[in-house]
């Protein structure tokens, strides 16, 4: 409430536009107002779009005006931090972390919370998987009545693992993943080349290519995760590989739901006696789907990161100086990489 | 039940069954008539006739909750012969309310619909007993009779006339209808936008009265909605925080009228719900969270010689992820459906679809609240481990620092739990995820452990840094080092290193593994360890020094002595055996508004009182002070002591009303009415003494002497700055430096600090001198 804003107002840049970094902090942005507004206005009508599971359309298109604003929010921070170019890298001042890059130890605490966030959901994971029997050993037992739905436990491994088809997608997301982490390395290896050593122009091209590899990659990571789960595929035949033609289910079309009205359609039959025993899966669906959904939102997150490192790569921007940003980047990815490799083989393998 | 009424039930359906069967001939179903209420009894005619005319007699005009009414229902007129054996039935329907026999002429069909029997098939009028709801809606009766004139032609219908007749009681204004959420929010939106753009005017035209020009104005608003300096942000959070304050203490006052005479109806049960939900949600994360967060912003950067956090911007995003979850969680309130789970949101209540539609967005909202914190912890613990000037190492840091950074830490590993269990809650309650659903395997008792292995920690949160205010004004006051500064940092460790462990002991009575609650028991006792320590530390403080008493040095003590008594009352708690006598009683209520509001609270007080002049330049009013410190001290005791010996015999809390008449099954004494008056009026008296310290506030920035840089006489970096500080806060280029007689030792990396440097690849070495 004090009247000092006109001591200064007059070096302040715009807080729509490019920071002018010489000067030190602090910058106004409009960014965090609108990204805030975004984000409640998204929650908002998430909840008018979906009550207990029940579709109301109308606010489809408010959900997309929400998206707009976030991404509004996020272009102005980008815009904003095209200018940065390393000269202002803000480094510790104080034992034990002195010289150290401020926004490096930054990014550490960060993560410390993203593991928090994903050993909650393993310990979800892991009351569920070992409170509630399997579907497979309720159905032997024969402890059940038909038409009466059984809560049992039905990992999409028992889907997924069926055969080598319906594990591919997540097999080559694996290695997308794991050859994404290679490649962000290789972009900030050419871009901390020293001055000198290297062509600019052969630095830029290379850094925004590796850059860009990264995003495909993680495209393609997102991409066959819709695969694997709502859409499926078609094997074609193959003479020579012994393939014959057939389709490969996607989990939504094997029955594999959250949802309340749909898990009636997952079922286990006998064959001696035609019987059938209706699985309530809800809750392991709701476990593979939240949580490698969790994992899905992370890889997004890094699309939406990467686009601006590679577009920024593009103008050429990285050099020894600047070249932390990607390392910075870096540390989330293989972060991501990581958990991945926890959640494949407990969603998808065991 | 025994055998001879099995049989004779039996007898009756199936003579019931055998005269339905042999006996077509008769009229008017004698063995009663049901589901007509729609439909009208159309088997005795299609249209309603005009000769006959039904009645409904015995009924008030307004009716009083749970009293029992007898109700005559009749009809006269149309072809029913008198002494026929089938000349009339009736059917009634009440919306509210269950309906009971009085004799055997007439049956049940259920609570709310009646009917003749065979037995009664030969009256024009029927008796029958009526209990009122508690609810407090109006009530529709829907009466159908026939006049029958028992001819056999027809199946026995034809020439019959009905009836029908409609009446309405008023009930003694229950619940409003929910209205559209949206179209309230819209308008809740712009309601406050008009109050906030006054409010805004005529703090910017206070700001400069003389030098008043409209063009300045966009700069200005602009500077605060996009300021990333941490002490804008701070003053924008510390607003925040006491605008809610008074709104969850407003919300305090509506449940203390409610509950200051026994079996009122003041306000009604759903709402009531709300009040106490809402109350906990706004005064955790929207007023003493922000509080906090509003002088960390303020202090720690000037306390550490920082020229402002590590990251700015977040910090703004951090801010500003608040007011906009504040909406979001009051959404439900304004449609008359808010939130009414309890601030703790228990499994599976909050996932069914019996709740009010508010909890998806007060969940949504907790969900922004999460995102929020987790940003500003990233922050303050990356500024705190960073940006100490040359010279402070860990144990050079003023405690008040210490505190925020212990508090973050705790904050920072547990609130990613509970973000993840509101995000199931959230998605349950949308998508239809079933992670609470009981009936698909869900499992309750999970939501509680993610929430108190979040919840636990979080009380720690909100009353380590007013810990760290106590340490701060104590020592400025006797004018001395705090004694036993190490033993200070250690304590404040300690107490988050265990309050990850503890948690267990909200969950002693939830049928959790024995083993497990002997483990929580031991480790919660440990808590008073260490807090323990610091009390006696604070005490020898005051010993060895000479103390000067200003405002902020009544309110330490004051907190000192509340901050006891609640300790000591915390005690209780672990004891497993007493626990599961005094868990959801007043004695709960009582403990912990002890240690928030006179810890928390108390702490933050002194805290104002302290860091104001500083903050904004101006001095505070002591001796509105000392009457602010003296009427809410004593009004705040006859507050909640008494709530101890209430929750001893057995008032529950979050209880709509309690009861003393002696024939009710959980009937309080009789003198408990007395008590809970004056808890009432004293939370009326609190509520306004606390408005002293508003005005003291606005006074002071109004006309407010001039404050110098240091007030008080404290030694720490934020006093060696002008009043307000400048911006940056330090020259990033010129940081201060802080000399110590044991320099050598203090700028020598630790064990551990030698093991980081070890650890940490050198990025001077890396870069190769290229510049």
């Amino acid at each position: 409430m004090s009247a000092d804003y006109h001591d200064h107002d007059d070096h302040h840049p715009s807080p729509w536009g490019p920071h002018d970094w010489g000067h030190g902090a602090p910058h106004n942005s409009f960014s965090p107002l609108i990204m805030s507004i975004g984000c409640g206005m998204f929650l908002l009508m998430l909840g008018g779009l979906f009550s207990f599971g029940e579709y109301d359309g109308r606010y489809l298109p408010m959900i997309f005006v929400s998206l707009a604003v976030i991404a509004a929010a996020l272009i102005v921070w980008c815009r904003q931090d095209m200018s940065f170019d390393g000269s202002y890298e803000p480094r510790a001042v104080g034992v034990p972390f002195k010289n150290v890059q401020v926004r490096k130890v930054g990014v550490w605490i960060f993560l410390w919370s993203e593991m928090m966030i994903f050993s909650s959901l393993f310990s979800t994971y892991m009351r569920y998987r070992q409170g509630i029997p399997r579907c497979d050993t309720v159905f032997e037992s024969g402890d059940w009545v038909e038409g009466v739905a059984v809560t049992c436990f039905e990992p999409a491994s028992k889907l997924i693992a069926s055969s080598w088809w319906h594990i591919a997608p997540g097999a080559i997301n694996t290695f997308a993943l794991i050859i994404s982490s290679f490649t962000i390395v290789q972009a900030l290896r050419w871009a901390n080349k020293p001055v000198g050593s290297v062509d600019e122009e052969v630095r830029r091209k290379r850094v925004y290519r590796y850059l860009a590899a990264t995003w495909c990659l993680a495209a393609l990571f997102l991409t066959l995760k819709m695969i694997e789960w709502f859409i499926g595929f078609h094997v074609p035949e193959i003479g020579f590989l012994g393939l014959h033609e057939h389709d490969i289910h996607s989990l939504y079309s094997e029955g594999y739901l959250i949802n309340n009205d749909h898990y009636q359609a997952h079922h286990y039959v006998d064959e001696a006696t035609g019987a059938h025993m209706v699985a309530n899966i809800q809750v392991s669906a709701s476990l593979f789907y939240v949580t490698t959904g969790t994992h899905g939102l992370h890889v997004f997150g890094g699309i939406v990161g990467l686009t601006y490192l590679t577009y920024k790569a593009w103008t050429g921007a990285y050099n020894p100086q600047s070249a932390v940003s990607i390392e910075y980047f870096g540390l989330y990815w293989h972060f991501v990489d990581l958990v991945w490799v926890l959640v494949f083989p407990f969603f998808y393998l065991y | 039940m025994g055998g001879s009424a099995v049989s004779r039930r039996l007898a009756l359906i199936s003579l019931m069954a055998i005269a339905m069967i042999v006996v077509p001939a008769v009229t008017s179903l004698p063995s009663g008539i049901s589901g007509v209420k729609d439909t009208g009894c159309n088997c005795h005619g299609t249209e309603a006739d005009p000769s006959v005319t039904a009645s409904i007699s015995g009924l008030p005009s307004s009716y009083n909750a749970s009293e029992t009414y007898n109700v005559t229902v009749s009809f006269t007129g149309g072809p029913a012969i008198d002494g026929n054996a089938n000349l009339g039935g009736f059917n009634l329907w009440v919306s509210e309310g269950t309906l009971a026999t009085l004799d055997s002429s007439t049956q049940l069909w259920g609570p709310n619909e009646a009917s003749h029997t065979t037995e009664g098939n030969d009256q024009r009028s029927w008796t029958l007993e009526w209990t009122a709801p508690v609810s407090g809606k109006d009530v529709d009766f829907i009466l159908h009779t026939n006049s029958v004139n028992g001819n056999e032609g027809d199946g026995g219908s034809s020439g019959d006339m009905w009836a029908k007749a409609q009446v309405e009681v008023t009930g003694f204004g229950g619940e409003l209808p929910e209205a559209d959420p949206f179209k309230v929010l819209a308008t809740l939106i712009v309601v406050s936008s008009v109050l906030l753009s006054i409010v805004v005017l005529y703090v910017f035209y206070r700001n400069n009265p003389e030098g008043f020009e409209w063009e300045r104005f966009a700069p200005w608003i602009t500077e605060w909605l996009t300021s990333t300096d941490h002490k804008k942000i701070g003053t924008l959070y510390f607003v925040q925080g006491l605008f809610f304050l008074g709104v969850g203490g407003i919300m305090a006052l509506m449940i203390r009228v409610q509950l200051a005479t026994p079996g009122a109806e003041f306000i009604s049960q759903g709402y009531y719900n709300q009040f106490f939900t809402l109350h906990g949600t706004t005064m955790i994360f929207l007023a003493a969270m922000p509080l906090i967060a509003g002088f960390a912003n303020w202090i720690v950067p000037l306390q550490i010689g920082a020229p402002d956090l590590a990251f700015p911007r977040l910090n703004a995003l951090s801010f500003w992820l608040q007011p906009v979850a504040a909406l979001l969680i009051f959404t439900g309130v304004f449609s008359g459906g808010g939130a009414d789970t309890g601030w703790t949101g228990y499994a599976p209540y909050v996932v069914t679809e019996n709740t009010h539609a508010g909890v998806s967005m007060w969940a949504a909202g907790q969900i922004m609240l999460v995102a929020s914190s987790t940003l500003t912890g990233i922050n303050f613990l990356t500024t705190m481990a960073v940006m100490r000037a040359p010279g402070m190492g860990w144990f050079q840091m003023p405690l008040f620092t210490w505190s925020i950074l212990v508090a973050n830490l705790m904050l920072f590993l547990s609130i990613p739990a509970f973000g993840v269990g509101l995000i199931q809650v959230f998605l349950d309650r949308t998508i239809g995820t079933a992670f609470y659903d009981v009936a698909a395997g869900g499992d309750p008792l999970l939501w509680s452990h993610l929430f108190w292995y979040f919840g636990h920690p979080e009380v720690y949160v909100v009353i380590v840094p007013a810990f760290g205010v106590i340490s701060e004004v104590i020592a400025t006051s006797a004018r001395r080092s705090i004694f036993g500064y190490k033993s200070m940092v250690y304590a404040m460790a300690g107490i988050g290193l265990v309050s990850f462990i503890v948690y267990g002991h909200h969950m002693f009575t939830s049928g959790m593994s024995p083993t497990l609650r002997f483990v929580t028991m031991l480790t919660t006792m440990l808590v008073a360890v260490p807090t323990g320590i610091k009390i006696f530390n604070w005490l020898k403080t005051m010993h060895g020094g000479s103390l000067v008493y200003r405002t902020h040095t009544l309110w330490t003590l004051g907190f000192l002595v509340t901050f006891t008594l609640g300790g000591i009352s915390g005690m209780f708690f672990p004891s497993m055996a007493l626990d599961v006598h005094l868990h959801e009683t007043y004695f709960v209520v009582a403990h912990f508004h002890y240690v928030l509001v006179g810890g928390t609270v108390f702490g933050f007080f002194a805290a104002i009182y302290y860091w104001y002049p500083k903050m904004t330049g101006r001095m505070l009013d002591e001796r509105l002070g000392v009457l602010h410190f003296l009427t809410a001290f004593i009004s705040y005791n006859a507050l909640f002591w008494p709530m101890h010996r209430l929750g001893v015999v057995g008032m529950i809390r979050r209880t709509h009303t309690y009861y003393i008449t002696t024939d009710d099954f959980q009937a309080l004494p009789e003198w408990a009415a007395d008590w809970n008056m004056l808890i009432s009026v004293s939370a009326f008296l609190f509520f306004a003494s606390n408005l002293l310290l508003v005005v003291n506030m606005i006074k002071s920035l109004i006309r407010g002497e001039k404050a110098p840089a240091d007030p008080w006489g404290g030694w720490s970096f934020e006093w060696m700055t002008s009043s307000p500080p400048p911006t940056p806060s330090f020259d990033p280029h010129n940081l201060p430096e802080l000399k110590d007689a044991n320099e050598h030792v203090a700028n020598e990396p630790s064990r551990l600090g030698q093991m980081f440097r070890r650890l940490m690849v050198d990025d001077d070495a890396s870069e190769g001198g290229s510049h």
